[in-house]
């Protein structure tokens, strides 16, 4: 092309630019055709079109990458060229440092392809050493497409994914994709770069006070490194976390300020939605929702308060506005000046004098006659503002009182020391008779006397020791001790509004640590065993030596155990759980205490005898009792689930459970949990079957069910022999099902 | 020779679909771009005679189906005496027009149907409830704005609109290298549809863009205050924009001196907060995002 005037240059220009983009075929050669004309050393217009241009081209996604591979070369001269001369104008800048973003990819690419191009290679790393060691001195329209430049290499830099190793042409231009004996890439140095980069990109995160613009450029770019660079991901979505926009701007909460905080909140939000839509079991998609929910929250509070109905007037702060502070003056009191207490001993007359006048202070009043003073004071008291006084006597108060404190220390101080060094031998009461008559001065020089002997003490504090306390009484311990179960059985609510934890965690099951996980059981064991293990053995020996002390020891473990009856009774078929989780320890308790108490009657014959107290039994019945009353024809997994776990199985508790035969409903449940026991806790198998038999002849109701079971069990029982005559056309009843399993 | 191509180009494509300019309402800028496809020759270079005087950001508006608030913008920004560069685009997924009850909306797809069809079709349905709720009005005006709607997820930045041009498309001068430095949402689940999918597009351009959200309510009159309040931010954002080309060009960047050196971007956050106080019934969003 010929070299016309300025104007019409541009005007050919933009012929060219309409002509590539109208049919994208010509783009090698006029992009070849221009570099010579907006390279480096032309006029400013040439220089800002061609940028643009580049931008535009290396952007375009209707120009093929094997061409835009093709033509980078000579183009990355001209972008070297230009940004070493060094470039000033930010527009052109901006341009170049976008399409040094869109070349790279290509570039990594073309290397990885072409190991002996080493020249391409080291004008892009110049390129990129430049944008690197300038990037902070940019302004500010550079710095944001430098941001993105670093998110580029970043993603080159770091391992994409592989989806098909037998076309590598197909792969995203990635870290994977540079053979390891590369001769120009070393995928070591390459990696540690990035993950430099990428701290550098993540660093704006860190800002005390953030630049929103820079902040929303990041944020708007990370998406895809997060999408396609498993890497690297977790530590982007983490520093994203930690990023709370309203913490990172300073006071005056100007309007510009409230849209830069809100609109780094919103796409601080936009991009963990963006990542959550993606991939909604995202490992960290609570800790996203947590921090979304925050920002709304910290939104309605922080600087948005300029949004409520009445906020502070906006009260000038230089001053200007004199109508409104002239009032402000006229009302508060002028502010009385009180020097500090002269150093040195103190005295009536230095505590008193609040002035800086010398001539003043030292004046001697009694040198004035008694009317001649009263009549200055009286007019002048009448005068004195009353805030002025007030102040000056609060001044007084306050180094008065500051007086007795030192003088009190030093005073005790020195008793402790006269204790400790000497006996009462020379004591002598430091009592020195007051005189009535005695005159101001020599109290004061007799004060100053005494704090004068103790100054040197007040230097050098010795340590001081918090008293005992006083010992507990034994109602404030127990009461104390309440408190604690008290406050464990708020942890137990606590655990319970929780969220369940994953469903898919293994149960332990008899591998678990009790208490190894802080959730709800874990605190039903600790409950359980502070109520049986913990006083186990005190209560006995206390219960036989004196009844009230023992009354006191039980009122502890009693009470826990109250508590825990009435909170399990509270939601029993929820609770069942925990239910079981302390009858066992109290079963196992009372079997440990049993057998503590077998040795030791063992080794000591004739003494007392040690009594156990049992636990097991009581609560066992209590909780039985408490229930069974509200179970209804349904429950029969709650009550089998009951049967089945608790430790052991007695005549009382089968009483309890023949006793629901009695309602009519119930009977089924009934036999049903009896002949569970019967078939799967051989144990109790025998007192069950003689229960059965009890609520076949004591409840009419109840004998279709219950014969079918003794027909099976103990089909030579005599109760079957007396009614089989009578009975013998009874429906089959209902085929029967079985209770299957101890359902959760 | 540069010309050339073009030339065929906007001859085979204007009789197309080019919509038939029975009344023209909005006549002030109407004429400019009728005139516009046969003097484009003349348009290009007087228009780079001053080139950093004539130095103009590149709009984008988006609403939820590109009919109402959308194209009231588009046709303010296009009309106004500057005349900016602007494109449209809706985030729903199907056009929707409201029909003769809740229920009944009148459903077309994105990119294919043009504002002409739409109201042939709705003239043809009902002329009475059509005219009467403003849907005719708002797609006649339509049809000589542009085409027809098109989907913001289905825009392909950087792809050349020469077409667009050709077609008599208003805005689209200055808008072929399928760029945009603004775009303005009217709405806050399109500003967040805006943001995402630019997201999901990857930024492959590298091309920075600021996405402002100015939220208007979907009914014509305020969509007319809305547009007038968008055209008073895009003028705002062009001022600033051009003052920077204009310190950095031939006064050369030392001789600005403190907020004169600020950038256009940097002045974004300022801008925006003036304007809103203007607005404060037009609750403003934005951030700054990638192409």
């Amino acid at each position: 092309m010929a070299q016309p005037a300025d104007t019409d240059q541009i005007t050919q220009l933009n012929a060219a630019r309409n002509l590539v983009l109208s049919d994208a075929a010509f783009y090698p050669q006029i992009v070849n055709g221009i570099l010579p004309i907006v390279g480096a050393n032309t006029r400013l217009e040439l220089r800002r079109w061609g940028a643009d241009f580049l931008a535009e081209t290396f952007a375009s996604p209707v120009l093929a990458v094997a061409q835009k591979e093709q033509l980078a070369p000579n183009v990355l001269q001209t972008i070297r060229d230009i940004l070493e001369l060094p470039e000033k104008d930010t527009a052109v800048l901006q341009s170049l440092v976008q399409t040094s973003a869109s070349l790279y990819p290509l570039v990594f690419r073309h290397i990885v392809n072409h190991p002996d191009d080493s020249k391409t290679w080291e004008t892009m790393n110049a390129i990129k050493q430049v944008i690197f060691r300038q990037m902070d001195s940019f302004p500010c329209p550079v710095r944001i497409c430098c941001a993105k430049f670093l998110q580029r290499v970043v993603q080159v830099q770091t391992p994409g994914l592989i989806s098909d190793p037998r076309r590598p042409e197909q792969n995203e231009t990635s870290l994977a994709v540079v053979p390891r004996s590369h001769a120009l890439l070393s995928i070591p140095n390459l990696e540690a770069e990035s993950s430099g980069l990428l701290d550098r990109l993540l660093g704006v995160f860190q800002e005390e006070i953030s630049d929103a613009l820079l902040v929303n450029a990041t944020l708007n770019c990370l998406a895809p490194l997060i999408r396609t660079r498993q890497s690297i991901a977790n530590k982007i979505v983490n520093a994203v976390l930690e990023f709370y926009p309203s913490k990172h701007v300073r006071p005056p909460f100007t309007p510009t300020v409230r849209v830069s905080v809100k609109s780094m909140e919103r796409t601080a939000r936009a991009l963990l939605i963006n990542i959550l839509k993606r991939n909604p079991n995202h490992p960290m998609s609570g800790k996203m929702q947590m921090y979304i929910e925050r920002l709304m929250q910290s939104r309605l509070e922080a600087p948005d308060d300029a949004s409520r109905k009445r906020g502070l007037p906006n009260e000038p702060t230089d001053g200007l506005d004199n109508a409104k502070r002239a009032r402000l003056n006229a009302l508060t009191p002028p502010m009385l000046k009180i020097p500090p207490m002269a150093p040195g001993p103190a005295s009536f007359d230095k505590l008193f004098t609040i002035t800086e006048d010398i001539g003043l202070s030292s004046f001697d009043v009694k040198q004035l006659p008694f009317d001649l003073v009263l009549k200055i004071v009286v007019p002048l008291l009448t005068q004195v503002h009353d805030s002025t006084l007030t102040q000056a006597t609060e001044a007084i108060r306050t180094r008065l009182q500051t007086i007795t404190k030192e003088q009190n220390m030093q005073r005790q101080h020195q008793q402790q020391a006269a204790a400790a060094a000497d006996d009462d031998d020379d004591y002598e009461p430091e009592y020195q008779p007051m005189d009535a008559a005695s005159t101001i001065s020599e109290e004061a020089s007799a004060v100053a006397a005494e704090v004068a002997d103790l100054q040197p003490d007040l230097v050098s504090l010795g340590p001081f020791v918090l008293p005992q306390p006083p010992p507990l009484t034994e109602e404030e311990a127990a009461e104390i001790g309440r408190a604690a179960v008290a406050r464990v059985f708020g942890m137990l609510n606590a655990a319970e509004s929780d969220p369940p934890p994953a469903k898919n965690q293994q149960k332990l099951g008899f591998a678990r640590l009790a208490g190894s996980t802080f959730d709800r059981d874990a605190w039903t064991v600790l409950l359980a065993r502070l109520a049986t293990r913990a006083p186990a053995g005190l209560e006995d020996d206390n219960a036989s030596k004196t009844d009230s002390a023992g009354r006191r020891q039980s009122t502890i473990a009693e009470s826990i155990r109250e508590t825990l009856y009435r909170y399990i009774l509270e939601d029993f078929r929820g609770r069942l759980n925990i239910a079981i989780i302390w009858l066992n320890e109290e079963w196992y308790n009372d079997r440990i205490k049993m057998r503590s108490a077998a040795n030791q009657r063992a080794g000591s014959e004739e003494e007392t005898q040690p009594t156990v107290s049992l636990h097991y039994d009581t609560w066992v019945i209590r909780l039985l009792d408490g229930f069974l009353a509200y179970l209804d024809s349904r429950d029969i997994k709650v009550l089998v689930r009951f049967l089945s776990e608790v430790p052991e199985i007695t005549i009382p508790i089968t009483q309890r459970v023949a006793s629901l035969a009695k309602d009519p409903e119930r009977v089924n449940l009934c036999v049903q949990a009896l002949m569970y026991l019967v078939m799967f806790r051989i144990p109790a198998r025998e007192m069950c079957l003689n229960t059965i038999e009890d609520v076949y002849k004591t409840y009419e109701e109840s004998q279709p069910a219950a014969r079918k079971v003794l027909m099976k069990w103990r089909p030579d029982s005599a109760v079957l022999a007396t009614a089989n005559g009578e009975e013998s056309s009874v429906a089959p009843s209902q085929p029967d099902t079985l209770p299957t399993s101890a359902a959760e | 020779m540069a010309y050339d191509p073009r030339r065929p180009n906007s001859g085979t494509s204007t009789p197309q679909p080019t919509p038939p300019p029975p009344p023209p309402p909005p006549a002030p800028a109407a004429a400019e771009t009728t005139e516009m496809a046969t003097a484009l020759e003349e348009a290009k270079p007087a228009d780079e005679a001053g080139t950093t005087d004539s130095y103009k950001l590149k709009f984008c508006t988006v609403c939820a189906s590109n009919n109402n608030r959308s194209m009231e913008a588009h046709l303010q920004l296009s009309g106004a005496p500057t005349a900016y560069p602007v494109i449209s685009f809706g985030t729903g997924s199907l056009v929707r027009l409201p029909g003769p009850s809740i229920t009944q909306p009148n459903v077309y797809s994105f990119n294919t149907t043009s504002y002409n069809q739409m109201y042939e079709e709705l003239n043809s349905k009902d002329e009475r409830l059509y005219r009467g709720n403003g849907i005719l009005n708002m797609l006649d005006r339509n049809r000589h704005l542009k085409w027809g709607p098109e989907r913001f997820q289905d825009w392909v930045p950087g792809m050349p609109r020469v077409d667009h041009l050709s077609k008599g498309d208003k805005g689209a001068i200055g808008t072929e290298g399928g760029v945009v430095d603004v775009i303005i949402t009217c709405e806050e689940r399109c500003w967040d549809a805006v943001v995402d999918d630019l997201m999901n597009k990857g930024s492959a351009l590298n091309h920075p863009v600021h996405v402002f959200n100015v939220d208007i309510k979907d009914n014509h009159e305020e969509a007319l205050t809305g547009g007038k309040a968008i055209l008073d931010l895009a003028n705002r954002l062009n001022e600033a924009a051009v003052a920077e080309h204009r310190v950095h060009g031939s006064a050369g960047w030392e001789n600005g001196t403190g907020p004169a050196r600020q950038s256009f971007d940097e002045k974004v956050p300022e801008i925006l907060a003036d304007w809103q106080e203007k607005y404060p019934h037009l609750p403003a969003l934005w951030t700054l995002a990638w192409l």
